[in-house]
């Protein structure tokens, strides 16, 4: 009984915690009037696709979310590849370097966007890179790959030492070793650490809102931001486009939860 | 070609691998991160102007950026209104993710999907949390001003974000209810790891179950917590993101904290030499509280 009752009191604060999400998704149904209704309405009375269709047509999410695709693929892939050796060295080699390396990497995590986009900005325009989709990957790398390295380095920490040296004892070389007993084991770790990656990379602002100008290779974080950064009174279409933009973040979360979960807390405290 | 194979894997087999695996990672890293980290500071100390950006020759002017930075009238504002915004989000995330995590704790159907859910806060963008909370609390039309007069809280609307003296605890609001899950995992992660077997013997021992959480949680949660208060001190001071969308750091500077105001110098002013200065300040207290998460990881890691 009193267990049954903690799940409902559960569904009281998970449905309160949860309530802005919700009303993302029902303001973005509702017609104009009945936005404005007072009191407001829980549930649209006349649910309708307008907005959604106002900012596929008149806005041109379409571009912004292919950008923010674009981007946080070639994040990701960059990512990863260069996280692999990083993380497999760290986790593997223990000496003074290694963990000199370690704290660089954590220290690294550390340094908030917003004081690093100053410097980043004057250097890529030196380089010529202002205004290419190149230079925005590059700099949105520069948070995720602390970020992978030390979340990866606990994924092969976990898988043991031994499995790999039997199978060099059987003949197969360090690379082949890691090809086809490490790396099938820590496919969970990849799985949990490329979908966060994504998600860190696809909600990015800073680095694309300074270093692009040009509306056709901004990604949506930026057309959201041309929404509601000024006083924009028009919350149905500015709550279409949120709830557009963060469906496959919603979706992605759903499907990995656990892992995701069990993943932070490992990553973030050992 | 069988010959290069086995060279290549003996090349892979050497020594000398883990550094050149480690290498790759480690110098991109140092020409992104730590070379602008340098350069911010030499161009704090620099006549940084619209003309001379595309060069690294410029003016020396000493601390003079510094100096400008300290005498300016919104120094001590934005200070305040940045204390406020970290302490206000690091102890009320903490308590409210301390709270959820021993509700959570207690056996009962759903409890780790009820936990789960609530963690998709955390996942949001930054921007979508913006926006969102932006409209909830719109001063006309905005429900959080309609749940508040229906309580009978209030008699007129707040406008929470158009009013310089709400318009801070608005984005502290919204950024609180970002960072509780996130605190709240954490602290669930921790809580799971304390041995059982000592509240058993204090239950024994007659201790009650607020005596056994002062008594006992508290002392042996300690090495999560101060791992925990220094992420999220770092974690709030990147929170440029929720600002910019929701006040711009508006009205007149009343929501405006460092990471705003550094933005603001550079990329409105274009008084990059400020901003870099502004950057820099921010800098030494991050990496302050990044020594200490380093070690309290290190040293929980090593007990």
């Amino acid at each position: 009984m009193r267990r049954w009752l903690l799940t409902s009191i559960a569904t009281i604060i998970a449905g309160f915690y949860l309530f802005p999400v919700y009303w993302m998704y029902v303001s973005a149904l509702k017609v104009s009037d009945e936005l404005n209704a007072s009191p407001p309405t829980l549930i649209p009375h006349a649910p309708t696709l307008a907005a959604f269709r106002w900012i596929f047509e008149r806005e041109n999410i379409g571009q912004f979310m292919t950008n923010s695709v674009i981007q946080s693929a070639s994040v990701t892939a960059l990512t990863l590849v260069l996280a692999t050796g990083a993380a497999y060295s760290l986790a593997r080699k223990k000496s003074l370097w290694m963990d000199a390396v370690l704290v660089g990497v954590m220290l690294s995590q550390v340094l908030p966007p917003p004081l690093l986009v100053t410097p980043m900005f004057v250097i890529f325009r030196q380089l010529g890179l202002i205004n290419t989709q190149l230079a925005v990957i590059l700099a949105t790398t520069t948070k995720t790959l602390p970020f992978a390295i030390i979340m990866l380095r606990t994924t092969f920490a976990q898988v043991p030492v031994d499995l790999e040296d039997a199978a060099r004892v059987d003949g197969s070389s360090r690379t082949v070793a890691f090809l086809r007993v490490t790396l099938p084991l820590a496919r969970v770790g990849y799985i949990v650490v490329g979908a966060l990656v994504f998600l860190l990379a696809y909600g990015e602002f800073v680095y694309p809102v300074s270093l692009l100008n040009k509306k056709a290779l901004q990604p949506a974080t930026v057309g959201l931001y041309g929404f509601v950064g000024a006083d924009y009174s028009d919350w149905g279409n500015a709550m279409a486009f949120a709830a557009v933009f963060v469906t496959p973040v919603i979706i992605v979360f759903m499907l990995l939860q656990r892992r995701i979960v069990s993943g932070l807390t490992a990553g973030a405290l050992k | 070609m069988n010959d290069h194979r086995r060279h290549l894997d003996r090349a892979l087999d050497s020594e000398a691998i883990w550094p050149l695996m480690v290498g790759f990672s480690a110098l991109y890293l140092a020409f992104f991160v730590g070379y602008p980290v340098i350069y911010n500071l030499m161009m704090s100390v620099q006549e940084v102007t619209l003309a001379n950006i595309g060069t690294v020759i410029r003016p020396f002017v000493g601390l003079d950026n510094y100096w400008k930075l300290i005498d300016d009238p919104l120094f001590p504002i934005v200070f305040q209104n940045t204390l406020f915004f970290v302490i206000g989000n690091v102890v009320l995330q903490f308590l409210g993710g301390l709270a959820l995590a021993l509700f959570f704790q207690q056996p009962f159907p759903g409890a780790s999907f009820f936990r789960g859910l609530i963690l998709a806060g955390w996942i949001l963008p930054p921007l979508v949390i913006g926006a969102v909370w932006k409209w909830l609390l719109a001063s006309d039309n905005g429900v959080i001003n309609y749940a508040l007069r229906g309580l009978g809280l209030v008699s007129g609307p707040i406008y929470w974000i158009s009013d310089p003296a709400t318009s801070l605890v608005g984005v502290t609001l919204a950024n609180i209810w970002f960072g509780v899950p996130f605190n709240m995992i954490l602290l669930a992660a921790g809580l799971a790891s304390l041995p059982q077997d000592m509240y058993e013997a204090a239950a024994l021992d007659g201790a009650g179950s607020i005596r056994r959480f002062f008594a006992l949680t508290l002392p042996m949660l300690r090495p999560t917590m101060y791992a925990l208060l220094a992420l999220s001190t770092i974690y709030t001071m990147r929170a440029f993101d929720l600002i910019w969308t929701m006040t711009h750091g508006g009205p007149v500077d009343s929501s405006n904290i460092f990471p705003v105001w550094s933005y603001h110098l550079s990329f409105e002013l274009f008084d990059f030499g400020g901003g870099a200065a502004v950057s820099t300040m921010m800098l030494v207290v991050v990496f302050l509280v990044a020594l200490i998460y380093v070690r309290s990881v290190r040293a929980e890691r090593l007990s």
